[in-house]
């Protein structure tokens, strides 16, 4: 009886496998043209000299790494170095503003307030991008009703820093829902009796918060950070827009080999290089943090 | 009594940065819902002093914005379908199986969320030259679709998560074909996830700016292609009444979600991915 079922099941286990062949089979035929094949003509091209007023790089030529090696220039450091300095910014505002919302929708709001709250993250995330830059730039633009609140960071509102803090604003509006919405799951899953504990022996409320429902969070903080620091760094619109060419990304910096001046082989070394630090910044700390939590739970 | 005030002051702090952040959230859509009556033909200070539908009917009949707005239309819902189907049976065989390398292509197919989309469209363009493709509108919907995709595996892995597996072995076991199966069994269970998993795909190749800069050519482009270079060239207060019909199909996209999947159970499951 028993060698009879074990006969049985490893026969559905292996048919369940093949279907699982079949079921992939339409993912990897898709990805093959749409990503792997993609991104490996860039790496091709990457390798490629360039030749000014050559759509494209130079076929036949010998490979080279130039591409890669002249990045190293500090013009183009700067670049990085921006996009990585404002995303930052961006990210510990989002989860400054983000955990209080997130905590609120959690513990405090009525059911009825809580589902209208997450019904507005929602929607402050569906909106269209663009509408979101262009209704920043009229609020807080030279020309909005709330052009002087850039005196509040201390910053002129005719300063080249002004557009530092319109990019912030703009990639501020996107990543502020997507932090606050990844956070909800996070503090759902502590629980709420710890805190509760803690006030009864006495702790002031702030202290019970801070020890408890914050510090247990702070795996779920990083994941949350993580996921919009990705999105900012790979931002195009945002600094090409509300930037004004003060602001530049290396999103940017693809875009005008491509668009303005067709350095190709430049524009995909510069795409290589930004995918492979998009891809460790995420996975590498994604599974930092995870496996940090899963030290912390034994 | 120095805590009393350590707690009022905290209270204050907490549901200050609520505030701030509403206001944040609110202030700049308020705007141009405002702006998209002004009836100035420049931008002035605000508040506008005279109010008119003006923009409204020049959005409607400018022709530059139905050819967006029809390619868009294209583009998106041919995204959504291939990257709905095939993302759905994808998500089904990674909940499934127990193969080896399951966690890397997992992880394969969620990265098109990781890699820059500038990336993306900067490859899939230099791809199809490759390939001999030059017109914008096949290069769009390939761009569409593997930008897409991720959002379909998630909410249906994330649907199927809670699903146990004795119901889809219940039914080869009563003599169902695995194919069977996985039509009358599993995917009819995964149902909420996958039809949410179609809105987020939808959404966001509707709004996609990047790829769609990339990919378009000069007679195919999408509407956020085509109020990007007219924001480019001059401020003007069209876009302020697209922001607003933009927000109506927003709303009503939201109360479809939480109609069809609820919306405590998207967030709930973590569509951007979360610690377990």
């Amino acid at each position: 009886m028993a060698f009879a079922r074990t006969s049985a099941g490893s026969r559905s286990g292996t048919r369940a496998s093949r279907v699982n062949g079949v079921l992939l089979l339409p993912a990897l035929v898709l990805f093959l043209p749409l990503l792997i094949g993609p991104l490996a003509v860039l790496l091709d091209e990457s390798l490629k000299p360039y030749e000014a007023g050559r759509i494209g790089g130079t076929e036949g030529a010998e490979l080279t790494f130039e591409n890669y090696t002249e990045l190293a220039d500090p013009a183009y450091v700067h670049y990085f170095l921006d996009t990585f300095r404002i995303g930052l910014i961006v990210t510990l505002a989002a989860i400054l503003l983000g955990y209080p919302i997130a905590h609120f929708i959690v513990r405090k709001a009525s059911p009825w307030l809580a589902k209208l709250l997450i019904a507005s993250l929602i929607g402050m995330l569906f909106l269209s991008l663009i509408v979101r830059i262009y209704a920043i730039s009229m609020a807080y633009g030279p020309l909005g009703p709330f052009n002087d609140v850039s005196w509040l960071f201390g910053i002129d509102p005719r300063s080249p820093a002004k557009t530092e803090l319109m990019v912030i604003f703009g990639l501020l509006h996107t990543v502020l829902p997507l932090v606050a919405i990844t956070l909800i799951s996070t503090i759902q899953n502590i629980n709420p009796r710890l805190e509760d504990a803690a006030l009864s022996l006495g702790a002031p409320r702030w202290k019970a918060f801070t020890s408890i429902t914050l510090i247990m969070s702070l795996p779920g903080i990083l994941s949350a950070g993580i996921i919009g620091y990705a999105f900012c760094i790979s931002n195009l619109v945002v600094p090409l827009i509300l930037g004004k060419g003060f602001v530049l990304f290396v999103s940017n910096l693809i875009y005008f080999r491509f668009s303005e001046i067709s350095n190709f082989p430049s524009g995909a070394a510069i795409s290589i290089l930004m995918m492979l630090i998009s891809l460790t910044i995420f996975y590498g700390l994604m599974r930092l943090v995870r496996d940090k939590n899963g030290e912390a739970r034994e | 009594m120095s805590k009393r005030y350590a707690d009022a002051f905290f209270f204050t702090g907490y549901y200050g940065l609520i505030a701030l952040a509403i206001l944040f959230a609110l202030i700049p859509i308020v705007i141009a819902v405002v702006l998209s009556f002004d009836n100035r033909t420049f931008i002035g200070p605000f508040p506008p002093t005279d109010w008119s539908f003006r923009w409204y009917e020049e959005f409607l009949t400018s022709d530059y914005y139905h050819q967006g707005l029809k390619t868009s239309l294209i583009v998106s819902s041919t995204a959504t379908l291939f990257s709905t189907v095939i993302g759905a049976l994808t998500a089904i065989a990674i909940d499934r199986g127990r193969f080896w390398g399951r966690g890397v292509l997992q992880s394969l197919f969620i990265s098109p969320l990781v890699i820059p989309t500038v990336v993306i469209g900067f490859g899939v363009l230099m791809f199809a030259s490759r390939l001999g493709i030059v017109d914008g509108l096949p290069r769009l919907i390939m761009g569409h679709i593997i930008i897409t995709f991720p959002y379909v595996v998630r909410t249906t892995l994330a649907a199927l998560i809670g699903l146990r597996p004795s119901y889809f072995e219940a039914a080869l076991s009563l003599g169902a074909t695995p194919y069977q199966a996985l039509w009358h069994i599993t995917i009819p269970l995964a149902r909420t996830g996958i039809i949410a998993g179609a809105i987020f795909a939808f959404v966001m190749s509707f709004d996609e700016v990047a790829v769609s800069l990339f990919l378009s050519d000069p007679f195919t482009y999408t509407l956020p292609v085509a109020l990007l270079a007219q924001m480019r060239a001059n401020l003007n207060l069209t876009i302020a009444a697209v922001s607003v019909i933009f927000i109506i199909v927003t709303i009503v996209l939201i109360w479809a979600l939480d109609r069809i999947a609820g919306l405590d159970k998207i967030v709930g499951q973590g569509v951007y991915g979360r610690i377990r």
